[in-house]
C-alpha cells in the first residue's frame, strides 16, 4: 500500500468518529504542556494558545489515527512554531503573559519588572542562533537530552555542549540587555 | 585524566546518572573542573529562572471546542487534498471580532446591559469565553469619559434612553434597545429573553423569595469613527449585548431590600467593518487620554477576543474560582459582607450572582447554577 493510500485510509478511519475521540484524548493529555511550552517563548497566553491550536491541527493531519507517534512531535513543533511567531514579530515586547488563575491583581511594580524581564528574554531569543534558542526552550521546557537530540538530529552527547553554549550566550545577551 | 568538557559538566548538572562515575569522581577531586562546574550550574540556574513563569492554566474544554471547529472546517475545505501542509493558520473571519482590549479601552462603547449593579459588571464587548478581573478606579472611569467625550454614566453602559446617539471625540455612537421591564414569572422572563433561566434550589440563610424578574432586551450599539480617528475613519464597530434576565431576591425577614441577584445574559459580541483589530487597538491605546495603568492592564490581558474583563474597583478583593468547572471571578468587599461571582459557561451564557452575603454563600449559589 502506498503512502498516499495509507494516509487516505487513516483519514477515513478518522471520519468514523473513533479517530476524533482518540485525538480528543491525545489533545487533552498534552494540551497543557504544549501551551506552557509555547508560553515560555511567546510570552502571552493567547498567542501561546494560538500556537497550540496550530500545532494540534497540524498533528491531526500529520498523524491521522495514530497519535501515539505524535507525542514527541507536538512538543518539538511547538518550540519551532513559537520561535517562528516570536521572530516574526518585532513590536510586541510590551505585551505580556497573563495568567488566568490569579490570587490577586499584581502590584504595578511587580507587573513592570515581570514584563521587562520577559521582554528581555524574548528579544534575546530572537537574536540567538536558531538552534541555541531551540535547545534552551526545549531543555527548560522539560525535554530530556535524548528527546532534544532526536529533535535536533544530533548525538545525545552533543546536547550538553549545545546547551552550555546557549546558556552562556543567553547570560551575555541578558547582560547586554541590562546595560543597554 | 583530561579535564571534563563543558558539555559533560552541563549534563552532570541535569542528568548525573547519565554521566560515567569517573567523570563525577574527577570533578570531585579537580579544583578546576569543580569551579567550572559551579560556574555552569550558576548559568543553568539563571537560565531556569528566566524561563520560569507563572503557570498558565488554560481551559482545555474551551480549547478543544475551538479546535473542533477548526477540524470541521479544515476537513470540509480539504476536498481531495489529502496532504495538507503541516502548518495551518486559523482562517480569519471576514469581519474580525474586536478584541476586548479595544473594547475596554473604548469604555464608552462598552455597552451595558442590565440596570442593576450586578449587571453593570457584565457590560462590554466581545465573543468572550471566560472572565478576568481588571482594576478600574473612579478616576480612570472619569478619564475614559473625558477621553471618549461621553458622559460618566455611559462609560460602563447605562445609556439614559433606549435609543439614541452621542458624539464622541473620534466618532459617533448610536444605540438601540427596548427598556428593561419586569416579567411576571421565570417562565415569562425566559421566554422573552430566549434564555434558560436557572435558579438555585437552596438559598443561603437570610435570603427570601424572588422579588421580581427583570428582562433587559438586547442592546445594539454602533460606533462609527470620524476623520479625527485617522486611519480608522469610516470604519465602524457594532456591539451586541444581551438579552439578560435578572432574578432579584428579597430578604428573608420580608424587607424590601434585595439581598441576592442572579443574572444571566448572552455573552456580548462585537464586529468590526473596515479597520482591522490591530488598527483599532493601536489607535485607542495610543490616545493621550487613555489612563496609562488601564492601558497597561489591557495589554497584560494578552488577547483577547475571548476574554470578558470584569471591572473591579481597587478596594475590592479578587479571586479566581471555578464554577462547575468554568473559570470565574469572585469579588468581595473588604469586610466580606457583599460578594459577587461572574463566570461564563459552555453555552456562551454569562452569569453573575451578587449578594449581600459572604463569598462562601455566593459561591454556593453559583455552583447550583453551573
Amino acid at each position: 500500500m502506498g503512502l498516499q493510500a495509507r494516509h487516505n485510509e487513516r483519514l477515513e478511519r478518522l471520519d468514523d468518529g473513533c479517530g476524533v475521540a482518540a485525538f480528543e484524548s491525545f489533545f487533552r493529555y498534552h494540551y497543557l504542556a504544549v501551551v506552557r511550552l509555547a508560553q515560555s517563548v511567546v510570552g502571552d497566553s493567547q498567542r501561546a494558545q494560538d500556537v497550540a491550536q496550530d500545532v494540534f491541527l497540524a498533528a491531526y493531519r500529520r498523524f491521522p489515527g495514530d497519535y501515539e507517534q505524535a507525542a514527541g512531535w507536538v512538543r518539538v513543533a511547538t518550540v519551532h512554531t513559537a520561535l517562528n511567531v516570536l521572530r516574526g514579530e518585532r513590536r510586541r515586547d510590551t505585551r505580556e503573559l497573563r495568567v488566568q488563575v490569579v490570587t490577586s491583581l499584581p502590584s504595578a511594580e511587580d507587573t513592570v519588572i515581570e514584563r521587562e524581564r520577559r521582554a528581555d528574554v524574548r528579544r534575546v531569543l530572537r537574536r540567538l542562533p536558531r538552534r541555541s534558542a531551540a535547545v534552551l526552550v526545549m531543555r527548560h521546557g522539560g525535554m530530556s537530552y535524548v528527546e532534544i537530540a532526536d529533535a535536533l538530529g544530533v548525538r545525545v552527547g552533543y546536547v550538553g555542549t549545545l546547551l552550555r553554549r546557549a546558556e552562556s550566550a543567553l547570560r551575555k545577551e541578558m547582560d547586554r540587555e541590562t546595560h543597554l | 585524566m583530561r579535564h571534563i568538557y563543558d558539555g559533560v559538566l552541563r549534563r552532570l548538572d541535569d542528568e548525573p546518572l547519565a554521566v560515567p562515575d569517573r567523570v563525577t569522581d574527577h570533578v570531585a577531586g579537580c579544583g578546576r573542573c569543580s569551579a567550572r562546574s559551579a560556574e555552569i550550574a550558576h548559568d543553568t540556574e539563571s537560565a531556569a529562572q528566566l524561563f520560569s513563569a507563572p503557570q498558565l492554566v488554560p481551559d482545555v474544554d474551551i480549547a478543544w471546542a475551538r479546535l473542533q471547529g477548526e477540524l470541521g472546517s479544515s476537513r470540509a475545505d480539504e476536498g481531495d487534498m489529502r496532504w495538507p501542509s503541516a502548518r495551518v493558520r486559523p482562517r480569519r473571519a471576514r469581519f474580525p471580532r474586536v478584541s476586548l482590549r479595544a473594547g475596554l479601552a473604548m469604555g464608552a462603547v462598552g455597552v451595558v446591559v442590565v440596570g442593576t449593579a450586578a449587571a453593570a459588571t457584565l457590560t462590554t464587548i466581545f465573543a468572550p469565553t471566560h472572565v478576568v478581573p481588571v482594576s478600574l478606579s473612579q478616576s480612570e472611569l472619569r478619564a475614559i469619559a473625558a477621553f471618549t467625550g461621553l458622559a460618566d454614566g455611559q462609560t460602563l453602559g447605562g445609556f439614559s434612553t433606549p435609543n439614541g446617539s452621542s458624539t464622541m471625540r473620534f466618532g459617533t455612537i448610536t444605540w438601540s434597545s427596548r427598556p428593561a421591564h419586569p416579567a411576571s414569572s421565570r417562565a415569562q422572563a425566559a421566554a422573552e429573553a430566549g434564555l434558560p433561566v436557572t435558579l438555585p434550589s437552596h438559598l443561603p440563610a437570610g435570603v427570601g423569595a424572588v422579588r421580581q424578574f427583570i428582562v433587559q432586551p438586547r442592546v445594539k450599539a454602533a460606533v462609527t469613527f470620524n476623520p479625527s480617528a485617522a486611519s480608522l475613519a469610516g470604519s465602524s464597530v457594532t456591539l451586541d449585548a444581551g438579552p439578560a434576565v435578572v432574578a432579584e431576591y428579597a430578604g428573608a425577614s420580608g424587607t424590601d431590600v434585595p439581598t441576592l441577584g442572579v443574572a444571566t445574559m448572552r455573552r456580548p459580541t462585537a464586529r468590526s467593518a473596515g479597520a482591522s483589530l490591530r488598527q483599532i487597538e493601536a489607535f485607542l491605546l495610543s490616545q493621550p487620554g487613555t489612563p496609562p495603568q488601564l492601558a497597561e492592564q489591557i495589554r497584560l490581558l494578552g488577547d483577547l477576543r475571548t476574554t470578558l474583563p470584569v471591572p473591579v474597583p481597587p478596594s475590592v478583593s479578587v479571586r479566581s474560582v471555578q464554577v462547575a468547572g468554568w473559570p470565574g471571578v469572585l469579588l468581595a468587599d473588604p469586610s466580606n459582607a457583599a460578594s459577587a461571582v461572574v463566570w461564563e459557561d459552555s453555552r456562551g451564557l454569562v452569569h453573575a450572582v451578587v449578594g449581600i452575603l459572604d463569598s462562601h454563600d455566593v459561591l454556593n449559589v453559583a455552583d447550583q447554577l453551573g
